[in-house]
């Protein structure tokens, strides 16, 4: 029981991290049909980012609850507009054509991010400082649960629920949830479309930021190629909630989590993305729209 | 972006392949041993990417896992020959076999799934079968296999680079000669039809699910060759030859390139595999540099590097009849109603629809004789089209019966109804937009044609008597429709009315007993319309029977031997033109109630 709980305690943890990744894909799936593949790179870059922001803060002397707040907003913001930018350049101009090109595309940038940052970074782990976060914690049905993963795991949620509220609550979001369903019937009814999907790539950049720093910062290790796993494990969180709905990435994102945790605690680590993927394949079988997907009907 | 037939165009076709295969069989005489490593690489990835080309390029199933097959041939070939002792040649059906087998277990669950979501079980296959032969004992693990032989023909063995260089070039143009075979057969017109519209293609006959798989298959088939392939050369082989990141480097090489273009994919595979090997003196820059020129390349052609071809040459323009024989004359088109039966054309009774709380059909029975034409009308959302989706099988009844000459249609599948005689048009206009005239009516021959998979890859005899027999046919019906100049044109450079036309031809082409047209006027001005009124006479005049849909009265009264007309999901009339147009209810219900007339004089009757 109590090693039960702790995967399950883990698994959300993590989880929560794959969730805010998801919630990207999904999002920028939800309104352009891409499957932006440079999105697990923005996570990434996500992570260096806070990263550089904790190291310059530590050597002004600044109290760690400030270094770590700096560190998330400016990471976020940094990330936000980096998206922005690659939508811009990269995306915008190819909306019109195949969906594969700008697929590829999305590749290419992919590939961009990985070396721009192996160039800066080096191909080695950088660490954040071990001792910045408190180690202590409480127990739980005889599990550890540290006061960080608690805290990570609020701050997780709390994105999650103000992007869902901002969403369903103000104009921007209602102009989102628009162009989701028809992007010409948008237009017409006068949606700034381009602007839009800007915002979209902002809050989406920003969500994988905010991931990135905190998984930095629970396993103090980061690389280049972090967010080559994290987009395939986003991805297919992303899909199996349903890919375009939103409650239903942030459901993928913990399950594929917890899922992991106990597959790589009862079975073995080096078979967890194998059950991943299987669980994943047998959802679509027999849901072929994700769990919370709806049925697209066509009309003739 | 339409690439113009240029001039310089039938030089290019004509000795383009010689000059690039020429220069391809030089090469090693002036290079040294790391570019014929490069070369081969190349080869290797044309070969991929020709296989790939099928799936993405032709049937548009976006498959991001393509590296799984590549591994069962390498994987397959390197087990049977250092544990089975077999020789290359040997291992080679089998690698074969394993990774068909692979295509198929991968694609029969999945490919009723949207494309998107595709993409991600391939995905999703291509790690599992990396990781389980990362994991196994048998698969040697993560260092894979070692000391696979070289392959030899009689006692000569492939161990140099020059010969594995050559070998490499024979391997391809066997995968070329059969991945070309198959896109120019019916097989490959479905995929790409499959790829422009999957409802379409499946209404006008395509059996969609297994044409897919068949895409699967194949493409399985030659990914498991180039495996087999790499394994022999390289003698050792593990699983970071086939990871994810080289799953999409294939699919690079296709969209790169130009989807379903074969110069293009040859192409794509120099660039993506020489590219990076040319940036080498960058040293930490070189795939920064590769990426961003990914990206612009794609930003200045989305299309590709080399596109397929938007816009063919006329099959039947001046000369055709050399290659083709003469044109057949029209009466060829007429079919016989000998073996129709006593019954009626087409029978429907107590067809039931429920879509939530609306009743869109409500018990509507009506008969149609062979050999007559019979308009529905209706008000909007009098359930005219629903009535014909039932018919047809793209949506299920909720209760009721169709027969066709007697036979029931019941649980049918569109590609079914089609098969049994029964083919129809669209409200809005589904061409498969990016093929050309000719084709799109060749599609609609698919259910008649018997050239099997074996057939299509050969090209055989039957195969090219097949294909010669259809495009006259295909001549013949462009010509009843008025369309025979334009055969080479892209569909979607058509007209709006010549749409229409095409449409008509392609739903013709499969032969049927009894055609639905669903609005075919819609849009079409006046003489048009009139021209419209002409050839659904001539098609009736042919034997068929057709019914068709539409808001115009003139039309319908004036074309129509019977008239069924539709209220709010029920049949409130049913009779020829002269009794609708004296019926109360059709009045009060459709007409509405004029103060004058003048309107309802004023059509004919």
């Amino acid at each position: 029981m109590s090693v039960f709980v702790q995967y399950l305690v883990n698994g959300l943890t993590i989880g929560s991290f794959y969730a805010l990744v998801a919630l990207g894909y999904t999002m920028i799936y939800g309104i352009i049909r891409l499957i932006n593949f440079a999105h697990g790179d923005l996570f990434m870059v996500g992570a260096f980012a806070g990263w550089l922001v904790v190291a310059a803060a530590a050597g002004m002397h600044l109290p760690v609850a400030m270094q770590l707040l700096l560190a998330l907003l400016i990471a976020m913001l940094a990330v936000g507009l980096l998206a922005m930018g690659i939508e811009r350049v990269a995306y915008q101009p190819l909306l019109k054509s195949s969906r594969l090109s700008i697929l590829i595309t999305a590749l290419g940038v992919s590939l961009a991010l990985e070396n721009g940052a192996m160039i800066a970074f080096g191909a080695g782990f950088d660490t954040f400082p071990a001792n910045i976060l408190p180690l202590t914690g409480f127990h739980l049905f005889g599990a550890q649960v540290g006061y960080v993963q608690v805290a990570m795991f609020a701050l997780a949620l709390l994105l999650m629920v103000g992007l869902y509220l901002f969403v369903q609550f103000t104009p921007v979001g209602t102009a989102m949830r628009a162009l989701s369903f028809d992007q010409d019937a948008a237009r017409l009814m006068g949606i700034n479309v381009e602007g839009v999907v800007l915002i979209t790539f902002l809050l989406g950049g920003s969500l994988a930021a905010a991931s990135g720093v905190m998984m930095g910062l629970y396993y103090t290790q980061i690389n280049f190629m972090m967010g080559f796993l994290m987009g395939l494990r986003a991805f297919t969180a992303a899909v199996l909630g349903g890919i375009g709905n939103i409650p239903g990435a942030m459901v993928g994102g913990l399950l594929i989590g917890v899922l992991q945790s106990l597959s790589a605690g009862y079975i073995s680590s080096q078979w967890q993305d194998v059950i991943v993927f299987a669980v994943l394949i047998l959802v679509l079988v027999f849901k072929p729209t994700g769990i919370f997907g709806e049925r697209v009907v066509e009309r003739m | 972006m339409a690439t113009r037939v240029g001039a310089w165009q039938p030089l290019v076709t004509r000795w383009g392949p010689l000059v690039v295969l020429a220069l391809a069989l030089m090469f090693p005489l002036g290079a040294n041993s790391y570019w014929l490593t490069v070369g081969i690489g190349i080869l290797t990835f044309a070969m991929l990417g020709l296989g790939l080309n099928l799936v993405v390029g032709y049937a548009g199933l976006l498959d991001l896992g393509y590296a799984a097959f590549y591994a069962i041939g390498a994987y397959t070939t390197a087990l049977l020959s250092t544990v089975g002792h077999m020789t290359f040649w040997e291992t080679l059906p089998f690698a074969v076999a394993c990774s068909a087998i692979a295509g198929v277990i991968v694609g029969y669950p999945t490919l009723r799934l949207r494309s998107d979501y595709l993409a991600i079980v391939t995905l999703g296959f291509g790690e599992i079968v990396r990781i389980t032969a990362t994991n196994l004992g048998f698969t040697g693990g993560p260092n894979g296999i070692y000391a696979i032989p070289a392959p030899s023909i009689m006692g000569y063995q492939f161990f140099s680079q020059d010969s594995q260089y050559y070998l490499a070039v024979a391997f391809l143009l066997v995968v070329l000669f059969f991945t070309r075979h198959l896109a120019h057969s019916r097989l490959g017109r479905a995929w790409l039809s499959l790829r422009e519209d999957e409802s379409a293609s499946e209404a006008v006959g395509v059996p969609s699910v297994r044409v897919k798989l068949w895409a699967y298959v194949f493409g399985a088939i030659f990914g498991g060759l180039a495996g087999a392939f790499f394994a022999a050369r390289l003698t050792a082989i593990s699983p970071d030859s086939f990871t994810y990141t080289q799953s999409i480097n294939i699919l690079m090489v296709v969209v790169l390139g130009g989807m379903a273009s074969f110069p293009g994919v040859l192409l794509g595979a120099a660039v993506v595999v020489g590219l990076p090997e040319i940036l080498r003196f960058m040293q930490l820059w070189r795939l920064f540099v590769f990426a961003i020129g990914l990206v612009a390349l794609m930003l200045l052609r989305p299309q590709g590097i080399w596109p397929a071809a938007s816009r063919k040459e006329n099959p039947f323009g001046p000369g055709s009849e050399r290659k083709l024989g003469p044109p057949l004359p029209l009466e060829a088109l007429a079919r016989s109603r000998d073996g129709d039966g006593e019954d009626a054309a087409l029978d429907v009774s107590g067809l039931r629809r429920r879509f939530g709380g609306v009743l869109a059909v409500d018990d509507v029975a009506f008969s149609v004789r062979p050999g007559e034409i019979c308009g529905i009308i209706g008000p909007n959302g009098a359930g005219k089209t629903t009535v014909f989706n039932c018919i047809t099988g793209v949506t299920r009844p909720d209760g009721g019966d169709v027969r066709l000459h007697g036979h029931s249609l019941r649980g049918q599948t569109p590609h079914q109804v089609v098969g049994v005689g029964l083919s129809r048009t669209f409200q809005g206009i589904r061409l498969f937009k990016n093929m050309a005239v000719y084709e799109n009516v060749l599609v609609g021959m698919y259910p008649h044609q018997r050239a099997t998979v074996v057939d299509s890859l050969l090209h055989t005899g039957r195969q090219r008597r097949e294909e010669r027999d259809s495009l006259l046919r295909c001549q013949a019906l462009l010509r009843f429709c008025g369309l025979e100049g334009l055969a080479g044109h892209r569909a979607s450079e058509l007209s709006y009315g010549d749409q229409r036309r095409l449409e008509i031809a392609r739903a013709l082409a499969a032969q049927p007993k009894v055609l639905l047209l669903d609005e075919p006027a819609a849009g079409m001005n006046p003489s048009e319309k009139q021209a419209l009124m002409g050839l659904v006479r001539r098609i009736r005049d042919l034997g068929v029977t057709v019914v068709l849909i539409d808001h115009d009265m003139n039309l319908v009264m004036g074309v129509s031997d019977h008239v069924v007309v539709l209220d709010r999901g029920r049949k409130i009339a049913d009779g020829t033109p002269r009794e609708i147009l004296a019926d109360e209810r059709v009045v009060d219900a459709y007409l509405g109630r004029d103060e004058n007339d003048e309107e309802v004089n004023a059509w004919p009757s």
